[in-house]
């Protein structure tokens, strides 16, 4: 970069100083590219952990390390149900749910997933409309069409119900999914569910590809 | 005798590269002592295991398990101040790297966080933290030598059959339900 800039500006007379400002710019332009660089998967990661902590939101984080660990547990192997469940939890990175019965917390959540959906390119797997709850999955499909990379559950509540964002990230199949519904005591477990064995039918209600 | 400089230098880094650092155990010490706080170490004794009655797993699985420190404290009217300065310095601690989280819960007026130290499979130590606004907040450090995630589904399923000796506990029981 230096020898491309030093011998055009040169004769100008005024060369040190243009090619100081120029410097000064190219560096700062550097900066910023390298922060994004940096920090876009950080923001992708954490585009939710803003709602941690704040007055209105419970929340459940689960890490990696805990599925690591649970998916260390030895088990009898006769006990097929189980180890079904701990090769399944060995594929999943993080697990957090936010649940809030603020309006205002609920439509930042809204504003938040929406951008989220854009820009991390989620599709939508399933929509459910009913007693006034607005249940919305979608999922960020990998290699295969029932590999998931992410699932993104965003229940909007009716009156006094609760509003729920939960984002499961990992590397499993949408037809495990039942077997982790029926162990864990995930909010609209009984909707994924639902999702999971539409996904089983002879190439159900999914996108293209 | 600059030899001798360098090497007090040298011990002097050591000294204080050792200092920087909180670590719970410090954390413990510091304040076993004040008043704000309660501190309890509870031995395996609390259990009332019938150790005859329990297979070779189990047993092995309570041989990991060493003790378990905790520190509580509790929140009245004169100490917010306080609470809200030890919180923040516990959650500091935790936040180093030997401290891997586990799981974290958390609401506007409580919240509590499972981290271990030590890897997967051999796990020193583990850490429980548990704060609500107006009851104070505690800290549970569980130690042990090498306890893995199998012993730790076993030494639950030794604690769903034995019969908890509470009177060790009874202080606490009696701070939260307050």
């Amino acid at each position: 970069m230096k020898s491309k800039i030093i011998p055009s500006v040169r004769p100008l007379g005024l060369g040190h100083e243009i090619q100081k400002s120029k410097l000064l710019r190219l560096s700062k332009k550097l900066i910023i590219v390298m922060v994004l660089m940096v920090g876009a998967p950080l923001f992708a990661q954490g585009a939710f952990d803003k709602f941690d902590g704040q007055d209105d939101v419970t929340s459940v984080i689960v890490n990696k390390k805990m599925f690591d660990m649970i998916g260390k547990v030895k088990t009898k192997p006769a006990d097929k149900e189980a180890q079904q469940y701990l090769e399944l939890v060995k594929k999943l990175d993080n697990l957090k749910v936010f649940t809030t019965k603020s309006t205002r917390v609920e439509n930042e959540m809204k504003a938040t997933a929406a951008s989220y959906i854009k820009s991390a390119g989620l599709e939508e797997l399933m929509r459910i409309n009913e007693n006034g709850r607005n249940i919305k999955i979608l999922v960020k499909s990998g290699a295969k069409d029932t590999q998931i990379r992410e699932l993104l559950m965003f229940i909007e509540g009716a009156r006094n119900e609760d509003t729920v964002l939960m984002s499961l990230t990992g590397d499993f199949d949408l037809n495990e999914l039942s077997v982790l519904t029926d162990k864990m005591n995930i909010p609209g477990g009984e909707d994924l569910k639902r999702a999971s064995k539409g996904a089983k039918g002879p190439k159900g209600p999914k996108g293209p590809k | 005798m600059k030899r001798l400089t360098f090497l007090s230098l040298c011990f002097c880094l050591l000294l204080v590269g050792c200092e920087s650092k909180p670590t719970l155990q410090k954390y413990f010490v510091e304040n076993t002592e004040n008043k704000n706080f309660m501190a309890f170490d509870l031995s395996p004794t609390i259990l009332n295991i019938n150790e005859t009655k329990l297979s070779a797993e189990q047993k092995n699985a309570l041989q990991s398990f060493d003790k378990m420190n905790i520190l509580a404290f509790k929140a009245t009217e004169k100490n917010k101040p306080e609470f809200e300065a030890e919180c923040a310095r516990v959650k500091t601690i935790l936040k180093d790297e030997q401290y891997q989280q586990l799981m974290k819960y958390g609401s506007g007026s409580e919240g509590a966080s499972i981290s271990f130290v030590g890897d997967d499979e051999h796990i020193d130590e583990f850490v429980l933290f548990a704060n609500r606004k107006d009851s104070g907040f505690a800290v549970i450090r569980i130690l042990g030598d090498d306890m893995n995630p199998t012993g730790i589904l076993e030494m639950l399923s030794i604690l769903k059959t034995s019969d908890i000796n509470l009177e060790q506990l009874k202080p606490l029981q009696e701070m939260l339900a307050k």
